[in-house]
């Protein structure tokens, strides 16, 4: 929920003062999830072997499909919540709850089914060997069990930020890191459990975190609360978050579909420990990316409010900004990546040839991180002005039209080189894109600021 | 000190709906928006009205469009929305709605007014009908349609309304189960329909 007067503020705040208002919420919240991940894979890395890395890669797609069936319901229903909420309208916002729970608990248990009936066959089509399988699939089991309980918790969760509670929500998050990082090396170290430690380390984790959050929302004193009445889905609930949700849905899906290739590829031409190599490269690329989606959520409604303004010069500030800090953090990254390889990909393991692996590709990936964090600051920007096709195509570009034949023709020349090289490909053509849509843009922002100023 | 009261008018489009919202507004003495709103919602957020234009009373997604306009988010993005999304933008004219009739008696034409401001002790929901000819032959003139022509703008231009109110108050649109009076202003003419609702209003309101 907005504060009142907020608007005003977003139009004559200072732009810098603003933007770290905005932005470090999501950037903690964002680093807390990546750090999730990394953390994990350290312990299976150091703790369990070079080859359950490389199991864990292989189920990265599946994570990724999951995440999309949530966000299928999740991002809709949060919207609606919003709506309903800014309306004073309890009963309907309360009916969207039920709806969620229910949804979440049918879709998430439809995957788990679907998953688990065929999880063999799909890991070794995104490309397990007989190696690395026995780890994937433990680890899988184990998570798509509680796969109906992770879509709760994330429902959950996106519907406690929409209800004007985005503290308790980003709680939760911070919290299931700490569970996970007490539990982790417990299961892994004491218990000797295995990759399954891992996997039931982020089960409790999310069903601990689960449970908090269900436990606030039962309380009947809330004007948001489960009631049992609510249960029932009702059509219009359900099309109107799904309808909402398909964008993203979409975009997941893609994103997934992109791991399946790089993974295929890489288990063709460099086997088992390649694919554990970009499970590492995955992890540390993911830690800044995701705190440069962080920065991007904080540029959001300061860039959306005041170009509706039409003070385009605020617009452009908070885009100079957003796109500084980006570059320093993407530049950072690149720096840590490029100058210690080797230091970087022994924290996930002690494998000398996984080591040298990742390091490897590790320098290829990053080389022109330092760009990213503009073609990735650019995209959002075209999205919180209101041009969503020209971000989903930015995004798009990076993601299929750039990568995609990089992935179909460097791998079989170069063998494993080949797929690090396509991503440093991709993301250059991708940035000079953007580059060229901004300008484009910009040149006429401030032609119609012109037109503007002529008029009064 | 006289308690103020809201008039809110739903209505098919080429009914009447707002000359007669006009008529009745300056017969009773109080306050009229409509498009009005538009102008009062860009002023006080300090947004352009072509945000609120573009938004006004229309379909707020499609299925397919949907996918266009990426209300949510990219990826993991959890937080990110379009700052100046149709919700956003609904959320500020219902704002500027409630502080209208908190000031003094209206009367509003379209834009959920009446889920805006549900809850109000003194407030009088009405729809407005009208039969097809009479629509027709009123968007003929108005747009320069033929009729052939003004027929299906009525029919897409009403299809938009009911998924914008749909979507915006959770309630049917044009169902009398969403109102307090549903009339169809062809059985007694404009002036005469006024006229009725005024003295519906009057009963109630105690004028």
């Amino acid at each position: 929920m907005e504060p009142q007067g907020s608007h005003l503020a977003l139009g004559t705040e200072n732009i810098r003062k603003l933007l770290l208002q905005y932005a470090i919420p999501s950037v903690i919240a964002m680093t807390a999830a990546s750090l999730y991940n990394i953390i994990d894979s350290i312990f299976i890395g150091q703790g369990v072997g070079a080859l359950a890395i490389s199991g864990l890669a292989i189920t990265f797609p599946l994570m990724n499909l999951a995440a999309a069936f949530g966000s299928l319901v999740g991002v809709g229903a949060s919207a609606l919540m919003s709506l309903r909420l800014g309306q004073k309208d309890y009963d309907s916002a309360n009916a969207i709850l039920g709806n969620v729970l229910v949804l979440n608990l049918i879709l998430g248990s439809l995957y788990s089914l679907v998953v688990l009936l065929f999880l063999d066959p799909i890991l070794y089509f995104f490309g397990a060997s007989h190696d690395t399988l026995p780890y994937a699939h433990d680890f899988m089991v184990i998570i798509t069990l509680a796969n109906p309980v992770t879509h709760m918790y994330f429902g959950l969760n996106a519907l406690m930020r929409a209800s004007g509670n985005p503290v308790r929500s980003m709680n939760a998050t911070i919290i299931s890191v700490i569970i996970n990082i007490v539990l982790a090396p417990l299961f892994i170290f004491v218990f000797h459990w295995g990759i399954r430690g891992a996997a039931l380390a982020t089960v409790i984790a999310q069903t601990s975190m689960m449970l908090w959050q269900l436990l606030y929302f039962t309380d009947r004193k809330r004007y948001i609360h489960i009631r049992g009445e609510t249960f029932r889905l009702q059509y219009r609930i359900v099309k109107d978050s799904m309808s909402i949700g398909l964008a993203p849905f979409l975009m997941n899906m893609t994103s997934s579909a992109i791991v399946i290739i790089i993974n295929q590829s890489l288990i063709r031409h460099g086997g088992d420990l390649a694919v554990g190599a970009y499970g590492i490269i995955n992890r540390i690329a993911a830690l800044f990316v995701m705190i440069v989606l962080g920065l991007n959520q904080g540029m959001q409604p300061i860039a959306g409010y005041n170009y509706g303004a039409r003070q385009y010069d605020r617009v452009t500030s908070v885009l100079k900004f957003t796109v500084f800090l980006a570059s320093g953090v993407m530049t950072l990254g690149f720096l840590l990546c490029e100058l210690f390889p080797h230091a970087v990909a022994s924290v996930f393991t002690t494998n000398r040839e996984l080591i040298d692996i990742a390091a490897h590709g590790l320098r290829i990936v990053m080389l022109v991180f330092p760009i990213v964090g503009f073609q990735m600051v650019a995209s959002t920007f075209f999205q919180s002005i209101g041009m969503a096709g020209k971000a989903i195509f930015m995004s798009l570009t990076r993601q299929v039209l750039f990568l995609l034949p990089g992935l179909l023709i460097f791998p079989p020349l170069l063998g494993v080189k080949g797929v690090w090289i396509s991503m440093p490909v991709a993301d250059t053509l991708a940035s000079i894109v953007a580059v060229y849509m901004l300008t484009v843009q910009y040149r006429k922002s401030i032609l119609r600021q012109k037109i503007n100023e002529a008029k009064v | 000190m006289e308690r103020k009261y809201v008039i809110t008018i739903g209505r098919q489009l080429g009914s009447g709906g707002r000359i007669i919202g006009e008529k009745l507004a300056s017969k009773l003495g109080i306050s009229f928006y409509d498009k009005e709103l538009i102008q009062i919602a860009s002023q006080e957020s300090g947004l352009g009205r072509e945000f609120f234009e573009r938004a006004d009373e229309k379909r707020p997604y499609s299925v397919f469009g949907g996918l266009f306009s990426l209300r949510g988010t990219i990826a993991e993005e959890p937080f990110s929305t379009y700052y100046l999304n149709n919700e956003t933008l609904f959320k500020i004219q219902s704002d500027v709605i409630r502080r209208l009739a908190e000031k003094s008696s209206c009367l509003f034409v379209g834009r959920c007014a009446d889920y805006v401001l549900s809850g109000h002790p003194f407030m009088l929901n009405v729809f407005i009908t009208a039969d097809l000819d009479d629509r027709v032959k009123r968007i003929s003139e108005r747009e320069k349609l033929t009729p052939a022509k003004a027929r299906d703008y009525i029919e897409k231009a009403d299809k938009k309304r009911a998924a914008y109110y749909n979507y915006f108050s959770s309630k049917p649109w044009g169902m009398a189960d969403s109102y307090h009076l549903c009339i169809n202003s062809s059985w007694l003419g404009l002036e005469a329909t006024v006229e009725s609702i005024c003295s519906f209003a009057s009963k109630r309101f105690g004028l």
